[in-house]
């Protein structure tokens, strides 16, 4: 678990599951929609009663489990430092599905370069 | 329809017990990598491996790298004689999981699974913590920068 960023993850991903907007999730929580907005910004400090507010609207439970740290990972820790961002940025704006229909598109287009590919080495 | 989406629709509809791992569970946490193949964990009793069966038979699965015309029957018992398949089908590249490293049978993976509605499907994923961790476990050099990407969306990054 990673603090509130892996709860605030956590509750984007349900509320998109579920097919909710923030407004409907405030609405069922009892809040306002800037506050589910800032609490899926990460930019809150909810209490323990406020996210299992959030855990009976979205119809979830909370699973919270102590584990040991991994260890961190040198190499690992050198790919991060080569990771575009822009590029999670970009994902993070959209939804699950949206993610995976973009990856479709891409398989489409890999399609095309490949049979284009194949065209041009047999001419 | 694209691959991927003929894929989780011909399990998804005939009710096939999976868990999506690997690239495509990546790609759905938010990875910007691409991935050629669908990644599955898949439950191993009876039932479901006529599910698999029946879900993939109309497009004709085969040992994905093995020379042509190797005897390869698609059936129950050959699922049953196994435990990973790594296959090619006529609508894309799948691979069956029985067992993960570190992560263990679709059972063990069950508890650390979240549901995402894709392509209009309600669809089990493996949570991020738990995807990381078995990405880890694999070992794999391949698998450094989506781990590195996996990481970066779990803790956060400016």
């Amino acid at each position: 678990m990673q603090g509130i960023t892996a709860i605030s993850a956590s509750i984007v991903a349900q509320r998109l599951a579920s097919g909710m907007s923030q407004r409907e999730l405030a609405d069922r929580v009892g809040t306002a929609q800037p506050a589910v907005a800032r609490l899926e910004q990460g930019s809150a400090n909810p209490t323990l009663e406020t996210l299992e507010r959030y855990a009976e609207a979205l119809g979830c439970e909370w699973r919270i489990e102590l584990v040991p740290r991994a260890a961190s990972d040198a190499t690992v820790e050198r790919y991060k430092v080569g990771v575009d961002r822009s590029l999670l940025r970009e994902n993070l704006k959209r939804t699950p599905d949206e993610r995976l229909r973009s990856l479709a598109d891409w398989e489409r287009s890999d399609r095309e370069l490949r049979n284009a590919m194949r065209k041009a080495r047999a001419k | 329809m694209t691959q991927l989406e003929r894929l989780l629709r011909a399990l998804h509809d005939v009710g096939v017990e999976f868990i999506v791992v690997g690239g495509v569970a990546a790609r759905a946490h938010g990875s910007s990598r691409l991935t050629d193949v669908l990644d599955v964990s898949y439950a191993r009793h009876p039932a479901n491996l006529e599910r698999i069966v029946a879900a993939l038979k109309p497009s004709r699965p085969y040992l994905r790298g093995a020379p042509p015309g190797l005897p390869f029957e698609w059936s129950v018992p050959t699922l049953r004689a196994g435990l990973n398949f790594t296959l090619t089908t006529r609508v894309g590249a799948i691979d069956l999981l029985g067992e993960i490293v570190g992560g263990g049978t679709y059972e063990d993976l069950l508890p650390h699974t979240m549901e995402l509605t894709v392509f209009g499907r309600a669809v089990k994923f493996l949570d991020l913590p738990w995807l990381i961790r078995v990405k880890r476990a694999a070992g794999r050099p391949k698998d450094l920068e989506t781990i590195a990407e996996l990481e970066l969306l779990r803790d956060g990054f400016e």
